[in-house]
């Protein structure tokens, strides 16, 4: 189909399509039965999540591009959608528990839980500069939203008022950085930015620097992490699992394009970004180990995290790709699973995101603690976790990648030895010999357990056969134009 | 096949235990029991494995960028440590019987039994992803059972400097193992001949050593080991004395040595100076103890230190007699750990000025100490003294001055080892609480019994484990590397 000379290709557009019309959907339940539970909506969204999924499943292994080139459906993004629908629905599942902020308004909670997602799935896809800023946009207003659903709660609101501050500022530097790139290239698609990027001229690496900063600022890589700790602790739960995970997807989807496409995945302009690596390293564990907030904690872990899979990007081997999706999915897992066992938990309260909740757990609740201890694990990446084999793929990248890359592979061990530290913290406040615990009584419900069981399942499958995933991804394409 | 089960029984002993509800801590005993018995019977299927005749089983496992394989296999090398691991397993989920706090006692059990699991795999292990897996794995039921399952707060803070520790040695071999295996895109290695920089080999080696050193551990790399084998409880230093000392040695014979003839030379060296600087170091260190369980720690890291002057002696000899040595000590160890432990669990103390004169009334005891000490202590006759003499024997060859140093340590293990069993058992009866009942129970007269039988028949006959090794090493014999030492 072609519009005002703009091709239309709706099988690519569908999964789009389809989620949005979950949240319409959403939004017109809520209108129209004010009586409607949050049960009732929250499965409307899981059922748009698996009804999303099904469009999917037709593009599988397809290389395809719509509106002029300007959209793209390949393996690559195929695999970000999946990951941001997995999480879209462990939200869901978390955001259903009885004591779970909403800010009082559950549709309008789902539906910018699901606006959201599409921004990160438009995102996933993204071949040209205003498409990328777009999905941003549309991913960064809905989240800055959510962060304060924890209304009436204050930190909840300083979350969101830090977030949309330094989130609008960031974005800032995103459409600038992008004005000046395509004044360099004089296009705004991907490809045309590749062959501009042959003959790096000062208007180019100027855009791309402020471009850089921009995305690094939604990724939060060190030295632009600052409002991840405030954020992530005053945020809703169920709201910050879902910031940990699907906006560090989709943003990776960006930068990886972008490498890829336009960089290739060696280039000297790619030096920014392993500086960004090694700080986000050094910064995010070292920054963890004080913490008494488990959601502040996995802030500062998620900094590490994305900077263990931006080496994937910092100029490495030519696999770097596969194994930076490798992480990715493994880090999906690994972090729905850990914010799954603290709603589980404090049944969708803030209750267990203090540390000394955690205080001999293992006796009182053994299976929420052992899964909690298999989550933080592979965080640490112990082997016969996901967590391990992604990093196991990561360093084997980053030593291929030579001279700096050595640096990096240096680094990412580095960090992971302060990683245990920090994670085993929690394990051992877990495991702790204590006297005499009384048994407390906390939450049992069966949404979280699900939850629990996806990132239990994922992490384990995907640690002890990595081939699992290998085989989806027999290889990788990333289109091109 | 019936290498998976002998692996895998522990672990799948430890999941039926978990459905047990933690009350039942008679049929929690029994199954566990029964689980790491049935273990060790399986193991002993392996026993008729002849010399150069190995069991084993490949699975492809991970293809792509690199090549892995579920590779596990018994040879008349591996075979000794599967026997070591399931024997000292066996007698330590007995021994933690008696273990005090009874609503803990399931994870206990669990713990040890995982802790089998990764032990076995790691000896079985014949790629180098399984090898590096089990070998990080193990730091978890070991971490999470100092750190709730020992009473002393020590304990606790022990937990850490043996995760921290042997993590980084982890992480090192990890980087070590991934830098190779970038070379040669698979981690089916053994019995290859990686073609490596001499740089690229000797940087590959030094991480490969170092995570070993560490492990084992050896003089500089100790610090982990007082702590953790002073206040974790009993049965858990006895498998990580016993066995899990061993998996640096193991790890050394199977994979460094055969992968990195080169580097393993230009690094022996400096290799044998931290052999004979532990040795000396562990053996004054122990004379100087007064804690039971730190003296014997200590005379641990002595006796490690030899293996290490044994292997990078590079002599036939004393290569094969490291291989009993390092048998011999697990044996002798693990007992002297337990018989510790029931010690402490009698008189409330493991100082040994504050306890002594035991032999009056526990005859038994003093009987089993006696043999379990005199094997450490080197006796002719016990397993300690072969391992001993045949490793002076061949390294004399090739480290005379080296060599004549570290015998130094034999002296003064006569004198720590005396010290530890005069001042416990004999002396006037000295004991810090009244006891009734200081004699061993039958129970743990049994636990102990096999490994002291073992000592005795490895020291009478050592040349049962000694014929069967040497040409064996899984990949290039031992001559080979020998040979090219000029």
């Amino acid at each position: 189909m072609t519009i005002q000379g703009v091709s239309i290709s709706w099988p690519v557009l569908a999964p789009i399509v389809a989620l949005t019309t979950g949240g319409l959907l959403i939004m017109l339940v809520d209108l129209l039965s004010r009586a409607a539970s949050r049960t009732v909506l929250y499965a409307i969204g899981v059922l748009s999540c698996f009804a999303t999924f099904a469009t999917m499943l037709p593009l599988y292994g397809q290389t395809l591009t719509t509106l002029n080139g300007a959209f793209a459906s390949d393996r690559f993004s195929w695999t970000f959608d999946a990951v941001l629908l997995l999480t879209l629905a462990i939200t869901f599942l978390l955001s259903s528990l009885p004591r779970a902020e909403d800010g009082g308004s559950s549709g309008s909670y789902a539906a910018l839980l699901i606006f959201c997602t599409i921004g990160g799935m438009v995102l996933a896809g993204a071949n040209n500069l205003i498409i990328i800023f777009l999905g941003i946009e549309q991913l960064s207003l809905a989240l800055y939203v959510l962060a304060g659903t924890g209304f009436p709660r204050e930190a909840s609101q300083e979350a969101a008022l830090k977030y949309m501050l330094l989130g609008s500022l960031a974005s800032g530097f995103l459409i600038f950085g992008s004005a000046l790139l395509y004044g360099a290239a004089g296009s705004v698609s991907l490809a045309a930015l590749g062959s501009a990027a042959a003959n790096l001229t000062g208007l180019f690496v100027a855009g791309f620097a402020l471009f850089l900063v921009g995305i690094a600022f939604k990724l939060a890589l060190a030295p632009f992490h600052t409002w991840v700790p405030d954020v992530y602790q005053g945020s809703p739960l169920a709201v910050t699992g879902f910031m940990a995970v699907a906006v560090k997807a989709a943003a990776f989807a960006v930068l990886a394009r972008i490498v890829y496409v336009v960089f290739g995945h060696d280039s000297i302009a790619l030096i920014p970004l392993w500086v960004l690596a090694i700080l986000s390293m050094l910064v995010g564990n070292l920054g963890a180990i004080r913490q008494r907030n488990l959601k502040r904690l996995l802030g500062f872990s998620s900094i590490a995290q994305a900077g263990y899979v931006a080496v994937a990007l910092s100029g490495v081997g030519p696999g770097g790709l596969g194994a930076m999706l490798f992480y990715l999915v493994a880090y999906a897992f690994t972090t729905l699973g850990a914010f799954a066992v603290m709603a589980l938990l404090g049944d969708g309260s803030e209750a267990y995101a203090d540390l000394g909740a955690y205080r001999g757990l293992h006796f009182s609740r053994p299976w929420p603690a052992a899964a909690m201890a298999l989550f933080f694990f592979s965080l640490a990446g112990i082997p016969a976790t996901a967590g391990f084999y992604g990093k196991i793929l990561l360093l084997q990248q980053a030593i291929i990648g030579g001279g700096w890359g050595i640096a990096l592979a240096i680094t990412l061990v580095l960090g992971t030895l302060v990683s245990f530290y920090v994670y085993g913290k929690v394990v051992w406040d877990m495991y702790a010999y204590v006297e005499g615990e009384e048994a407390q009584v906390t939450g049992n419900a069966l949404a979280p357990w699900i939850a629990v069981a996806a990132g239990a399942i994922g992490t384990v499958v995907f640690g002890i056969l990595p081939q699992a995933f290998n085989a989806s991804q027999p290889f990788l394409s990333v289109a091109t134009k | 096949m019936l290498i998976d089960t002998v692996i895998f029984l522990p672990l799948v002993t430890a999941f039926v235990l978990a459905l047990i509800p933690r009350s039942s801590t008679v049929v929690l005993k029994a199954v566990a029991l029964g689980g790491a018995v049935a273990t060790f019977a399986l193991s002993l299927a392996f026993l008729p494995l002849g010399t150069n005749t190995v069991a084993e089983q490949s699975v492809a496992w991970i293809s792509g960028t690199w090549l892995a394989s579920y590779h596990v296999r018994i040879d008349a090398l591996s075979l000794f440590f599967v026997l070591l691991t399931t024997l000292i397993g066996a007698a330590c989920i007995w021994a933690a019987f008696s273990y005090a706090q009874v609503p803990r006692l399931r994870g206990y059990l669990f713990l040890i039994l995982s802790f089998e699991t990764t032990l076995l795999g790691l000896f079985t292990a014949a790629d180098l992803l399984l090898f590096y897996i089990y070998w990080d794995l193990m730091l978890i039921p070991v971490f999470l059972l100092l750190t709730g399952y020992s009473e002393a707060p020590q304990a606790r803070r022990a937990a850490w400097s043996y995760l921290i520790y042997n993590g980084a040695g982890g992480l090192v071999l990890l980087l070590g193992v991934v830098a190779l295996v970038s070379q040669t895109h698979s981690f089916e290695v053994l019995g290859t001949a990686p073609t490596l920089s001499l740089k690229m080999e000797w940087w590959i080696f030094a991480a490969f050593a170092l995570a070993f050193l560490i492990k084992t551990p050896a003089f500089p790399f100790h610090s982990w080991m007082p702590p953790t084998y002073t206040y974790a409880p009993p049965p858990v230093v006895a498998m990580v004395s016993g066995v899990q000392s061993k998996a640096g040695l193991f790890g050394l014979l199977v994979f460094a040595l055969p992968l990195f003839p080169n580097a393993s030379h230009a690094w022996a060296p400096a290799l044998l100076i931290i052999a004979v600087a532990s040795t000396l170091y562990g053996a004054l260190t122990a004379l100087g103890q007064r804690d039971a369980k730190t003296l014997v720690a200590f005379s641990s890291l002595s006796h490690l230190g030899l293996v290490w002057l044994a292997l990078f002696a590079f002599d036939i000899t004393s290569i094969s007699a490291g291989i009993l040595m390092m048998v011999s000590h697990g044996l002798i160890a693990a007992a002297l750990f337990l018989l510790l432990g029931f010690i402490e669990e009698r008189v409330g103390t493991r100082d040994l000025s504050r306890f002594g004169g035991l032999s009056l009334r526990a005859p038994r005891l003093a009987a089993l100490m006696l043999i379990a000490s005199m094997a450490a202590l080197g006796l002719p006759g016990l397993s300690g003294f072969a391992g001993e003499f045949l490793i002076f024997i061949g390294s004399w060859q090739t480290q005379p001055l080296l060599t004549a140093i570290s015998l130094i340590s034999v002296v003064l293990a006569c004198v720590y080892v005396l010290k530890l069993f005069q001042s416990s058992m004999h002396g006037p009866e000295r004991l810090p609480r009244e006891q009734a009942w200081l004699e061993l129970k039958p129970r743990e007269i049994w636990l102990v019994a096999p490994l002291l039988a073992a000592i005795i028949f490895l020291g009478v006959w050592p040349g049962w484990l000694n014929d069967r090794t040497p040409t064996t090493l899984p990949t290039a014999p031992v001559s080979s590397f020998v040979g090219t030492h000029a």
